[in-house]
């Protein structure tokens, strides 16, 4: 722990030095450099949670990223970020291609990107990763749970998208639309989760297309907006037969009959003031175990928050988070998994309430406390960072966490 | 009687401390090849926000920020609506979703000139007192977001004898709000002499337009003596 906090210090000094310097020129262009780096220390009293030793107190909260980016002309841009992590049991320090992408913008309203693409949905899935942006060292989970970052964060494809300014000053609206392929990285939470029935999820993925629209409306400081997800996804791996488990692994695959996410938010700025709130609710109808049976999830969650800067070094801020899960398995799996459709019990909901403070210790440089005060650990075929092979012994109702994370960027 | 012509003139021959006044003596500048002399203001903060990345006439820009101070201070509160803190984490957001760049920050008015005059499309903006060597000065004009509407009454301002007689003059900028129903029911003081500047508000706050569908924000310039 001791050389991880002076690692984390030199780099911090390290990375200080290179923010003086982060671009370059090639080909006679300009060329920028940015990175990140961040690390947090998660104690609960008592479930494990985000798939840590958290109730023994564990620092296996480590991410990074690094991009270069150029314009190469007035209207094509291009970059790439690598993006590691180790959260828990997931990531395991393998680098992923963040994204990688063109950007030709014809029109201030018309603009295409292609290649791997950031997902657009709701106010944070896109940067939910870069927790410097923000005051808060985890986002509300039940909307941005960040052991599943993998099913949104991405897509390989491209986005058209384009901002319309509205005449007689009734605001702006931005649009994106997008199409790709989603996958899954084999460290993330959904194969993590599957794990869990002694299954070996290989690949993980599928169509995902949808669109977002966002409007800044007269109001000054008020933003509404609406995403939609469509998915069509698959998985593919191998499991135990739970009607003959003497035969071992045999093949498995699922895929989705229907799965999709509606989102909606709005957000307020005044001033040092910033309130979100999002509403999510994901449907997720599997055929499951090559076919053999049906699994419909669905998922609802919100929160609302509240960002006040005191001063220019420190900020506070809070949030409610409710996220619920319902559950019916049909055909003959159904005989070991029952419905699960009561949401007031805590395996199928999570309430949090959140107080955290950031304090600015240079320009590129803070450092966060977060408390969390939980109720439920909804642990249904969505997880909400509650697993049973960190709980072996069973989960209590109630998890209270406290989390400190610094991160740094240039 | 004496005495309040000594403070009249004072007043005149100073320049205003107030935070609008600040916002005057901010000079937005680009590079020679930015065809337009004027852009308006929210063209501008579309431009620094990076939501467009060409002004009407198609011309590609390219932001340049100052460091801390009074100037950027002023330009970021009275142009972009936004505090520093929140403009470096906007841009962050953008920098590390690949959808856009940091803009180039300079430490001086001298290096903001010297960037902008070498940098095709740049736009930037310094002190007013700053040189301006090898760059054009653009002027603010009305909003795109807004309609022009069409004046139906103006009223004259009074120019104050006393600085008419010492022929102090000069333009006076003003930022009006008008209803919906074509009364003026705002007007800001931008820059200018603060005193031809209260004269110019007392008038154009009788100034009556044609009805529009919505309130509308604008900036007029009047002009107080010969040149």
């Amino acid at each position: 722990m001791r050389r991880q906090i002076l690692g984390l210090a030199l780099a911090c000094f390290s990375l200080g030095r290179l923010a003086q310097a982060q671009d370059f020129k090639l080909f006679n262009r300009e060329v920028e450099v940015h990175g990140f780096a961040s690390q947090g220390f998660v104690y609960t009293n008592t479930n494990n949670w985000l798939t840590m030793n958290s109730s023994q107190g564990s620092a296996a909260f480590t991410d990074f990223g690094f991009n270069v980016s150029t314009s190469v002309t007035d209207k094509l841009r291009v970059g790439a970020q690598l993006y590691d992590r180790n959260l828990g049991q997931l990531g395991r320090y393998h680098p992923s291609l963040d994204w990688a992408f063109a950007d030709y913008r014809f029109k201030s309203w018309f603009g295409v990107r292609g290649g791997k693409v950031k997902t657009t949905v709701g106010l944070y899935t896109d940067t939910q990763d870069e927790d410097f942006l923000r005051v808060f060292a985890l986002l509300p989970q039940s909307v941005y749970p960040t052991d599943l970052r993998d099913a949104t964060i991405a897509h390989l494809g491209g986005d058209v998208y384009g901002d319309i300014f509205l005449k007689h000053g009734l605001g702006d609206l931005y649009y994106t639309a997008y199409a790709g392929h989603r996958s899954d990285n084999a460290y993330s939470g959904y194969p993590y989760y599957f794990a869990s029935f002694g299954a070996h999820i290989a690949n993980l993925g599928g169509l995902q297309y949808g669109a977002d629209l966002r409007w800044k409306t007269p109001l000054k400081g008020v933003l509404i907006g609406a995403s939609r997800t469509n998915e069509d996804s698959s998985a593919k791996g191998t499991a135990i037969n739970p009607f003959n488990p003497a035969a071992g692994l045999v093949p498995y695959s699922e895929f989705s009959k229907a799965d999709w996410t509606n989102q909606f938010y709005g957000q307020y700025t005044v001033r040092r003031l910033r309130i979100d709130s999002e509403y999510r609710r994901y449907v997720r109808d599997q055929e499951i175990f090559n076919g053999n049976s049906e699994s419909l999830a669905d998922v609802r969650g919100w929160y609302i928050s509240g960002a006040y800067r005191i001063c220019k070094r420190l900020q506070i801020g809070s949030y409610y988070s409710r996220y619920t899960i319902t559950n019916v398995v049909r055909g003959p799996l159904s005989a070991f998994y029952p419905p699960a459709t009561d949401t007031s019990l805590p395996g199928n909901h999570d309430y949090d309430k959140v107080i955290t403070g950031r304090v600015d210790l240079t320009r590129f440089w803070n450092a966060k406390i977060e408390g969390h005060f939980m109720n439920g650990y909804g642990s249904g075929p969505y997880p909400n960072g509650f697993y049973t092979q960190v709980n072996p012994q069973g989960f209590t109702p109630n998890t209270d966490a406290l989390v400190v994370k610094t991160s740094i960027n240039f | 009687m004496k005495f309040s012509k000594i403070l009249l003139v004072l007043a005149g021959l100073m320049s205003s401390g107030a935070p609008n006044a600040l916002a005057s003596q901010v000079k937005v500048i680009a590079n020679w090849s930015v065809r337009a002399d004027t852009v308006s203001a929210t063209d501008l903060k579309r431009v620094f926000l990076e939501e467009r990345n060409s002004l009407a006439d198609g011309t590609h820009v390219e932001p340049v920020l100052g460091k801390d101070g009074p100037v950027h201070e002023a330009f970021l509160q009275r142009y972009l609506e936004i505090s520093q803190d929140d403009l470096q984490t906007y841009y962050r957001a953008l920098v590390f979703t690949g959808r856009g760049s940091m803009p180039k920050e300079l430490g001086s008015d001298a290096e903001v000139v010297a960037y902008v005059a070498r940098t095709r499309g740049a736009i930037g903006y310094v002190s007013s007192e700053a040189s301006l060597e090898g760059v054009k000065t653009l002027a603010i004009g009305v909003p795109s977001g807004s309609t022009e509407r069409k004046l139906i009454t103006r009223i004259e301002p009074d120019y104050p004898e006393t600085l008419k007689r010492l022929n102090i003059g000069g333009t006076v900028r003003l930022r009006v709000v008008i209803s919906a129903k074509g009364n003026v029911e705002e007007c800001e003081l931008l820059g200018g002499n603060p005193i031809l500047g209260e004269s110019a508000a007392l008038a154009v706050k009788k100034w009556v337009y044609a009805a529009g569908r919505s309130r509308t924000i604008t900036e007029i310039s009047i002009q107080f003596g010969g040149r």
